[in-house]
């Protein structure tokens, strides 16, 4: 039972996003197994991680360059997620020390094909929904756990 | 060019009957003119398209000096401009008599006998050093872009309106230059005087047709010789530069058009441009030759700006606003027509260097915005760092999702959301306390204190007490903020699989609040120690 609380600016990014995700954490908690195995919740955290970057980007809209590859990725990723999951963990380890624009292009979506200074557009709308997002997840967590 | 001159050839050819016979008239002419510095065998007309292009690159000023009335016999090398008129079929009668053609030579002689001079296919290329001497009259650039419309053609129609008698007396002194440098495509050049006059003004780029019409320097003969075979877009030059009053005479502007648009290379963007330029000008075409002359000197970024801002220059605006602009050196011109980046004082008005300056404008106005939105950047200068720390800070922010998603997966759900609490929950700027190692720590976190519950709590031992400096540096930082992850060196990356999955293992933990007091001084003394 939400208690659906309707915000004062609808439609911002900020109240999209949220509704998408509280959404979508309604529903992976639905399923959510009575183990709580840690593979189980590895998977989980692996879906809401999902979840909230496809929550984000899907409020965002198919405006942002990155949003649309956040999409894409994600539309395609389920397929491969063992995939991903193995090149994530690999380039983790491997991740060196930042160096200017590439660095940057790998860390935005959809950041490869552009130009520099559509890049530095992308990331700074990047950054500033990649906050909301962080707020909002925050403020999940603590709602949840309180 | 080489299109276009053949295009003005097969005009010329079709209209030509006897081509060969100019050769020999020109011959003749040639040497009658010789007196007039006619080096260049310029009379000679070269019934091949090739040849006529090469010829007008070749033909020296001198050539301007054998127009002698007596040179309009030649058959004019223009007919294969399409001097359907002109037919200059004759031989080299010295007479006014422009062979048999049409018959009013009259008004095409000049026209003729530029052409026919600058047609000098096979000459060796002379570039007379008499160009000199010719005198920089005003109505020499007139003359001059008069003469410039080489290739096919109405020309008879662009020299009927004409003043033989003015052009009589500049042929002279005339250099044919002027043909050299306008090459095949420059027959809708003829237009009004204005052309002239924007000729003048934008000409700084453009040497050739200006530069012989004031200084006729035999050197700028040989720059317009090669140009002229080089690229359509010298031609181009000429023609714009030499703009002159067309009058009645009306280019086959589509066919010009059509050339410009032939030209090599940038020409799809320039003939674009020039069309819309030649529509800003009045439609005279000189202003497409301006267009297409500036293209050429004006390189992608013209093309990008012209394409930009299509039609929005308007008629009114100078012609030779953009000529001037990129010809001159920092001084503020007024108008534009395409760009709108104003070269400054002292900087180079390379199209390149405009290109790439308006670039890098708009690289340093974006880094600036990026500057205010990411933490503790303000003091950073330069494009390296600061894209350092961009990088560092949206590397910070998905770690931090990803802890809090993980957190969130072995967090129980409830159900309850109440969203309006959850958007209004704004981020207190409380003060980061230990945690302000970073400046990315701009998301207050709530302090520990209140963390009397939670996975992250219960995660503190965890972290706490597993391994390596490095990871204890990293976890302290993890624990205390919550998530807000600053990572100074990358080597803490490594630490996060290990670290979530710690979460994981310790989220099940039940809550020790001691914990979390016993913790919260060696983490500060933790995070104390790594800076």
């Amino acid at each position: 039972m939400t208690t659906l609380i309707m915000p004062s600016n609808h439609n911002s990014i900020k109240t999209r996003f949220t509704y998408r995700f509280a959404r979508s954490l309604k529903k992976l908690n639905k399923n959510r197994p009575a183990s709580q195995s840690m593979k189980e919740t590895y998977r989980r955290y692996h879906m809401i991680r999902v979840a909230s970057y496809a929550s984000m980007a899907s409020a965002v809209g198919p405006k942002r360059a990155w949003s649309r590859a956040v999409l894409w990725k994600i539309r395609n990723r389920t397929l491969h997620r063992t995939l991903m999951k193995k090149s994530r963990i690999h380039a983790l380890r491997t991740r060196k020390v930042s160096g200017n624009p590439n660095d940057l292009r790998k860390l935005v979506p959809g950041g490869e094909g552009m130009d520099f200074s559509r890049l530095l557009n992308e990331t700074a709308h990047y950054i500033k929904c990649l906050r909301t997002q962080v707020q909002i997840m925050k403020n999940i967590v603590d709602h949840c756990s309180n | 060019m080489d299109m276009a001159g053949e295009d003005a050839t097969v005009q010329l050819e079709k209209r030509n009957e006897e081509p060969l016979n100019y050769r020999d008239g020109n011959m003749s002419l040639q040497w009658k003119l010789n007196g007039n510095n006619l080096t260049n065998t310029s009379m000679v007309i070269n019934p091949t398209s090739n040849s006529m292009i090469e010829s007008l690159a070749c033909s020296s000023d001198s050539m301007a000096d054998s127009f002698a009335p007596s040179i309009w016999n030649q058959p004019i090398i223009g007919q294969s401009l399409g001097y359907c008129d002109l037919n200059v079929k004759n031989n080299a009668s010295t007479s006014n008599t422009l062979g048999n053609g049409t018959g009013s030579f009259g008004p095409v002689r000049p026209n003729a006998m530029l052409k026919g001079s600058t047609f000098l296919p096979d000459f060796p290329v002379m570039l007379p050093p008499s160009l000199p001497h010719f005198p920089a009259d005003s109505g020499f650039i007139e003359r001059a872009a008069r003469f410039s419309c080489f290739g096919g053609g109405n020309f008879v129609d662009m020299m009927s309106p004409f003043r033989i008698s003015e052009s009589l007396n500049p042929y002279t002194g005339d250099s044919l230059e002027v043909f050299m440098g306008n090459g095949s495509k420059s027959l809708p050049v003829m237009q009004s005087q204005r052309h002239e006059i924007n000729a003048i003004e934008c000409s700084k780029e453009v040497s050739l047709p200006v530069e012989l019409g004031t200084e006729s320097s035999p050197i700028k003969n040989d720059k317009m010789i090669e140009n002229f075979p080089s690229s359509h877009d010298e031609a181009k030059y000429g023609i714009g530069v030499l703009a002159h009053e067309s009058d009645e005479a009306e280019f086959s502007g589509s066919g010009f058009q059509e050339e410009l648009e032939d030209a090599a290379g940038e020409s799809s963007a320039k003939g674009l441009g020039s069309k819309k330029r030649k529509r800003t000008r009045q439609g005279t075409q000189l202003n497409v030759n301006n267009g297409g002359r500036q293209q050429a000197t004006e390189t992608a970024k013209d093309r990008a700006e012209i394409q930009q801002q299509g039609d929005q220059n308007q008629a009114s605006s100078k012609p030779g606003g953009k000529h001037d602009k990129s010809g001159s050196q920092g001084s503020d011109l007024p108008k534009e027509e395409y760009i709108h980046v104003r070269a400054r004082r002292g900087q180079a008005t390379n199209s390149h260097s405009l290109a790439e300056r308006v670039r890098r404008e708009k690289i340093s106005e974006r880094m600036k915005f990026l500057q205010d939105l990411v933490p503790g950047c303000s003091k950073v200068t330069g494009k390296a760092v600061m894209l350092d720390e961009i990088i560092n800070y949206v590397q910070s922010l998905q770690q931090q999702v990803e802890f809090l998603s993980m957190k969130l997966a072995t967090v129980n759900p409830l159900l309850d959301f109440n969203i309006e609490g959850l958007l209004a929950k704004d981020p207190q700027a409380g003060p980061p306390s230990s945690l302000a190692f970073s400046s990315y720590m701009t998301t207050p976190y709530p302090p520990l204190q209140q963390l009397q519950t939670g996975t992250i709590q219960a995660v503190l031992p965890g972290l706490g007490c597993s391994s390596g400096p490095p990871q204890g540096l990293v976890k302290p930082q993890f624990s205390t903020v919550g998530g807000r992850l600053r990572e100074s060196t990358s080597h803490v990356h490594c630490a996060w699989e290990d670290e979530l999955h710690n979460i994981i293992r310790m989220g099940f933990n039940s809550n020790d609040p001691l914990n979390s007091q016993n913790l919260s001084s060696p983490l500060s003394s933790h995070m104390k120690t790594e800076h």
